[in-house]
């Protein structure tokens, strides 16, 4: 039973963090209809600037606000730079360029940052917590923390702004939010920008613990994308879903079967769903035309 | 000289150039690097038609090559077989790979082949490592015979170097064949307009599954040439870096036309061992270059997609057609 409980805290560590990563690829998703192959990318470089802010010398909550305002602003010219000059949004052109540009990114860190593992401190110092007899690292509770705090942001944003009414309106339709008074370009340069801070938040919440290093955003971009893909490709709460479960289905597979099998999860998740399910367990059938 | 006759003779000259290269670069180390430029062309030339003619993109071609190499390796190693059943089965298990994966992404609407592709070249990245008693592990698999069709061994450099470009050849023609003929038709309509394909009678997901599984033969196959060539492969080669190389070869080759990759593989492969081809380059000088060449890649992939969406081979149509209205 503890046992159990153990694998069940790792899942939903490992699974927030996914579900940040996978609500990046929704967001984008619905802005411009393609897949965003630089979103781990936004994982890697929230750690990776985490991790040169801190050692600036600014104090580790000013270091992470710092990290994930660089992120979105770099999500953003990315969007500029990248995105804007395809003409006519097509999605092929799009990913491409993501493509692309996530190599650039990556690279970019390479020569930044250097190729070491970079070590960040925890959010809080202190042993474990005990939690209905599991262990549970004081850096996990932040990685929820942080989870939550972005997803209730998010969905007020979503509902309870003009901003993010915008945003919604120009995802469901571009042209008739444009006719409404809606600057259709900026809100996919915002969705660039959020995408880019959700991925952010991830990368700078798990890497007290995994170390921050520049070649982990490929690997991410999947498993989120997985995530994604599992809950529901372009729907938010889906993502959350995906992510949870997808973490929780990695953490059982590599407690009973073989921690061997952890990271082949994600990516047979993400065939099966492709083969079987493609709109998604939580998504409506009409998301994604067969 | 009309544009006419010079674009009919082009192609003869580019295949005496490339067939005559070994009488004049008689460097053995040179000669394996062109080697390797036919092997990539191979990889490309299928990612060229999946791209320009099919408008899918694939970021597992690595894998397929993998695949290939694997296995004929596999084949002629541990099972004996003579090399073409090793060639043969590399080519016929990459396609069916291919298979397995376009089926299910392309009836989809929209690109979740080239996500599906990602996964399934991390998993076969995974695979390679991890499936010890048949890949070797990352030790690598090693003592894997040069090619041979019957008692013919294909050893040395400049043979290595023709038995290879012939395959591209072959595969060239092939594919000329099916870009020309009345599925290439049917595959450029349907970059056009998917709807529009559709309405008139095209087999839109069968054509594109069709063009899938043809790039991931060829893959196989140069997976299988590549383990001829070398003699040891590990899980290393095989990576998600090697197919964004692929790819960018193919973006910056361009759509519409089988030179134009050809081309950007044999550039970009040169591009990759620029130490070697300049003699009197400092090492400094070549480690920058060694360090930055992914951002190359990647800078050829964005700037491409945005300024050039048709590649060299864009700008090459653009000048012949001016010529010819001139």
């Amino acid at each position: 039973m503890d046992e159990l409980l153990q694998f069940l805290v790792a899942g939903l560590k490992n699974g927030s963090i996914y579900a940040l990563v996978a609500l990046g690829f929704t967001i984008v998703f619905a802005a411009t209809g393609a897949i965003n192959f630089a979103q781990g990318e936004f994982f890697m470089l929230g750690g990776m600037l985490g991790v040169f802010f801190a050692g600036l010398g600014l104090p580790l909550p000013m270091a992470a606000v710092a990290a994930v305002a660089a992120t979105a602003a770099i999500g953003a010219v990315f969007e500029l730079l990248a995105v804007r000059p395809i003409k006519g949004g097509d999605p092929l052109r799009i990913i491409m360029v993501t493509i692309g540009g996530s190599v650039l990114l990556r690279q970019m860190a390479l020569h930044l940052f250097g190729p070491d593992e970079l070590p960040l401190d925890p959010f809080t110092e202190g042993p474990s917590l005990k939690l209905l007899g599991a262990a549970v690292e004081r850096q996990t509770l932040w990685i929820w923390v942080l989870t939550g705090l972005a997803v209730v942001a998010l969905a007020l944003l979503y509902r309870r702004t003009t901003f993010g009414r915008a945003m919604r309106a120009t995802s469901i339709q571009r042209d008739a939010a444009r006719l409404v008074g809606v600057n259709a370009r900026a809100m996919v340069t915002a969705s660039f920008a959020l995408a880019a801070a959700l991925g952010a938040v991830a990368g700078l919440a798990v890497a007290p613990l995994t170390q921050a290093s520049f070649h982990v955003g490929a690997g991410m971009g999947v498993k989120g994308f997985a995530a994604a893909i599992l809950g529901g490709l372009g729907n938010p709460v889906a993502a959350v879903g995906g992510g949870l479960l997808l973490g929780l289905l990695e953490s059982l597979t590599a407690g009973y079967i073989d921690p061997l099998y952890k990271d082949a999860v994600a990516l047979v998740v993400l065939l099966v769903v492709l083969f079987v399910r493609p709109q998604g367990l939580f998504g409506g059938s009409g998301r994604v035309k067969m | 000289m009309g544009g006419r006759t010079l674009r009919a003779l082009a192609p003869l000259a580019a295949v005496a150039v490339v067939a005559l290269l070994p009488l004049v670069v008689t460097d053995r180390f040179l000669l394996k690097v062109f080697t390797f430029a036919g092997i990539n062309a191979l990889v490309v030339v299928g990612l060229a038609l999946l791209f320009g003619h099919a408008g899918q993109v694939s970021l597992g071609h690595a894998a397929f090559v993998g695949l290939g190499a694997y296995a004929s390796a596999y084949c002629t190693v541990r099972l004996g077989w003579p090399w073409p059943a090793g060639f043969a089965v590399a080519g016929a298990l990459a396609a069916l790979g291919g298979l397995v994966l376009a089926m299910p992404s392309l009836r989809l609407k929209g690109h979740y082949l080239a996500m599906a592709t990602l996964g399934f070249g991390e998993l076969m990245a995974l695979t390679f490592q991890e499936a010890e008693p048949v890949t070797g592990g990352v030790d690598g698999f090693g003592g894997i015979p040069f090619p041979s069709l019957g008692p013919l061994e294909v050893g040395d450099a400049a043979t290595l170097y023709w038995l290879v470009w012939a395959v591209v050849g072959v595969a060239l023609l092939a594919a000329y064949n099916v870009t020309s003929l009345r599925p290439g038709r049917a595959m450029r309509a349907l970059h056009g307009s998917e709807p529009g394909a559709q309405a008139s009678g095209v087999d839109v997901v069968g054509v594109k599954v069709r063009t899938f599984v043809v790039s991931a033969l060829l893959a196989g196959l140069a997976g299988a040439l590549y383990a001829g060539v070398v003699g040891f492969i590990s899980p290393s080669v095989f990576t998600l870096t090697a197919s964004i190389t692929f790819l960018a070869m193919a973006v910056l080759g361009g759509t519409g036309s089988l030179a134009g990759p050809i081309v950007a593989a044999v550039v970009l492969t040169l591009v990759q061992y620029i130490d070697a081809l300049i003699p009197g380059l400092p090492q400094e000088a070549a480690q920058t270059i060694q360090s930055y060449r992914e951002d190359i890649y990647g800078l050829a992939i964005v700037l491409v997609v945005i300024f050039a969406p048709r590649g060299i081979a864009g700008l090459w149509g653009r000048r012949g057609g001016r010529g010819e209205a001139a």
